[in-house]
């Protein structure tokens, strides 16, 4: 199993008044290959569910094993690690670094392995040419389109060959045609590499593409199987 | 991840934000040359002075005495002053011709209508140890004698500048020059003392001062004096007041000022001016300071965006912090060596205009100023680093 979570809670202000429970008592299983979506109203908890089994964020309770490795046990350093090798991520609003140009974005994780310079090269054109970017690769962001700097956030995702993509909400930010583009993307990935992806969406249409879907309401799981079942 | 990529994560970064980067280093550069030119410029105003003050005859003793009813007291004060030679070398009555004077070598004629102050001699009296009490040597000839004074010669010693003025590079010991119609020889040249020519004392000619009434009324109403050393001097100050107490009291004026009290004084106000300006660059270096820390901590929230997205692709911590220090410290040096180098040629330019002389700075405040404002930089470069980076990669995402 890649992704094995039990009973994991994410709670805010613990014991206090205002307490939340974003994620209460999650038990999720993916295995490697599979394409999920995750759906839910906002505030369902769905984002908190994708940062927790990112490591961008450490859960309350709970156990996480991500292929095979307890993350809850691991050292800031190890988590870091993780994050680089095992899992590539997709953002709403992209979160490229404004100063640097595609290339040099989608370079980032790769110096961040230690990776040599000719490898990553290599890399990194590979992964534009994957996302049709490779024509503007020292464009900065500001100079490129919502769309284009998403294609090239998946490129910078994908460039280190994680075995999982996490998505939270890709297509949020874009009209629906460059949307629908995008998450071809992520189809082909998947098709291609076998990798496994996650994407979190609140757009019903966008999760009817996915093999399985995850219904999140209020922290819990109120479903877990195909789209047909989900009613998509 | 290794100390070379940090380096070119770090370079890379800076290279991104030139404007900052530029920014930060404008803050680093403007407070630090302050610093260097103000300090290197008071330092150098300081020695100036000190020159100066230097330039003046050690000892030297300023008297002037008269009477409102016009009573003569010259002659008596005059014997007195030689009474003295316990205390004093050498004293000289000093006259100064105020009037218009006209100098004539030759066919050249140097007068107040054809020739500016900066090249016009000035003509003084006095005896043959005026050359001792206003620290003049003699270059060329001789100096005036007793029997120049005793026998009313008509003969004048002329500064070094008068003589390149009057004579070009001839010789002019034994020349005949006139002065307002009265023929004089020339005996001998002082050396040079004041290569600038600021102070024109070396644009003098001296005469016996018993030759004045050739010259129409010149009073003698100030003497010179000068002590054998610097304990003699406030002595004499005191025997030739209390002389002059008893010859003139209140029936008239008189003056004695011993020219190392001069000194003291200016010392004092170096000190003023020395504390002043090291207040004024201790605020330069607080406001350069508070710059560089402003435009460091501006950035705080865009670069916590920027951690929060380098921990999400796998960034460890002291990656982080080893990127955010080199850049720091790039930014900071290289700033602070243009700071340096602007601060040396603002020193050089502005002591060359005003003092004539530069004035280096010192290593403790290059050096001092330096590390200060490096310091700044780097504290307040490293500190969203620090701050963000133990932060869990979504709360610095978040940051807005």
């Amino acid at each position: 199993m890649l992704i094995d979570v039990k009973n994991l809670y994410k709670i805010y202000n613990e014991g206090k008044e205002n307490e939340v429970r974003a994620l209460d008592g999650i038990d999720l299983q993916i295995d490697r290959g599979e394409f999920v979506a995750i759906i839910g109203a906002s505030g369902s908890g769905k984002s908190t569910l994708m940062n927790v089994l990112g490591l961008l964020d450490i859960p309350t309770y709970g156990e996480y094993h991500l292929d095979g490795t307890d993350v809850t046990t691991l050292t800031d350093k190890q988590q870091a690690h993780m994050r680089n090798k095992q899992i590539g991520f997709i953002f709403q609003g992209y979160n490229l670094i404004p100063a640097l140009s595609a290339a040099e974005n989608v370079e980032l994780p790769l110096i961040y392995q230690g990776m040599g310079i000719d490898n990553r090269e290599v890399r990194v054109e590979e992964a534009l040419q994957k996302v049709a970017m490779f024509d503007r690769a020292d464009h900065k962001p500001a100079e490129m389109s919502g769309g284009q700097q998403q294609r090239v956030a998946i490129a910078r995702a994908i460039a280190p060959h994680p075995p999982i993509i996490m998505a939270d909400e890709p297509t949020g930010a874009l009209d629906s045609k460059t949307g629908r583009h995008v998450l071809e993307i992520l189809h082909t990935l998947h098709q291609e590499m076998g990798t496994t992806v996650i994407l979190i969406t609140h757009d019903n249409s966008i999760a009817a593409t996915a093999e399985r879907v995850v219904r999140i309401s209020d922290g819990k799981i109120i479903y877990d199987g195909d789209k047909e079942g989900a009613g998509l | 991840m290794n100390l070379r990529q940090a380096f070119k994560i770090a370079i890379k970064s800076i290279a991104a934000k030139k404007g900052r980067s530029a920014l930060t280093m404008l803050g680093i550069i403007i407070g630090l040359s302050a610093v260097i030119i103000l300090v290197s410029f008071a330092k150098g105003q300081n020695k100036w002075l000190e020159d100066y003050y230097a330039s003046m005859v050690d000892n030297s003793i300023s008297i002037q005495a008269w009477k409102y009813d016009g009573t003569d007291v010259s002659e008596k004060l005059y014997s007195y002053c030689q009474t003295l030679d316990e205390y004093v070398k050498g004293v000289t009555p000093v006259g100064n011709y105020w009037r218009s004077l006209k100098v004539t070598y030759g066919a050249k004629t140097l007068s107040d209508m054809n020739t500016d102050w900066e090249s016009m001699p000035q003509l003084y009296f006095g005896n043959q140890q005026y050359g001792l009490c206003m620290g003049y040597t003699i270059a060329k000839g001789r100096d005036l004698t007793y029997i120049d004074i005793e026998n009313l010669n008509h003969v004048c010693v002329i500064g070094s500048k008068t003589a390149s003025v009057l004579f070009n590079y001839a010789d002019p010991i034994g020349e005949t020059i006139v002065i307002n119609e009265v023929p004089m020889t020339v005996v001998g040249v002082y050396a040079e003392t004041d290569p600038n020519n600021y102070s024109g004392k070396d644009l003098v000619i001296l005469a016996p001062y018993t030759v004045t009434r050739d010259f129409g009324r010149v009073e003698i109403e100030q003497y010179q004096m000068v002590a054998k050393d610097a304990a003699s001097a406030p002595m004499a100050v005191t025997l030739v007041k209390g002389y002059l107490k008893g010859l003139i009291g209140d029936n008239g004026y008189y003056y004695v000022q011993n020219e190392s009290q001069w000194i003291d004084q200016s010392n004092e106000q170096n000190l003023m001016q020395q504390m002043f300006l090291g207040g004024i660059a201790a605020i330069s270096l607080l406001v350069g300071g508070i710059g560089i820390m402003n435009i460091m901590l501006v950035t705080v929230t865009e670069r916590t965006r920027e951690i929060g997205i380098r921990k999400a692709i796998g960034a460890e911590r002291k990656s982080i912090i080893a990127q955010f220090l080199i850049e720091a410290c790039l930014i900071c040096g290289i700033g602070g060596i243009i700071g340096i180098a602007i601060g040396y040629l603002g020193t050089a330019i502005v002591c060359q205009l005003v003092l004539k002389f530069i004035s280096w700075p010192s290593m403790t405040v290059t050096l001092g100023s330096f590390a200060f404002s490096v310091a700044m930089g780097v504290i307040f470069g490293l500190y969203p680093a620090v701050k963000a980076s133990g932060l869990q990669p979504v709360e610095a995402l978040r940051a807005d």
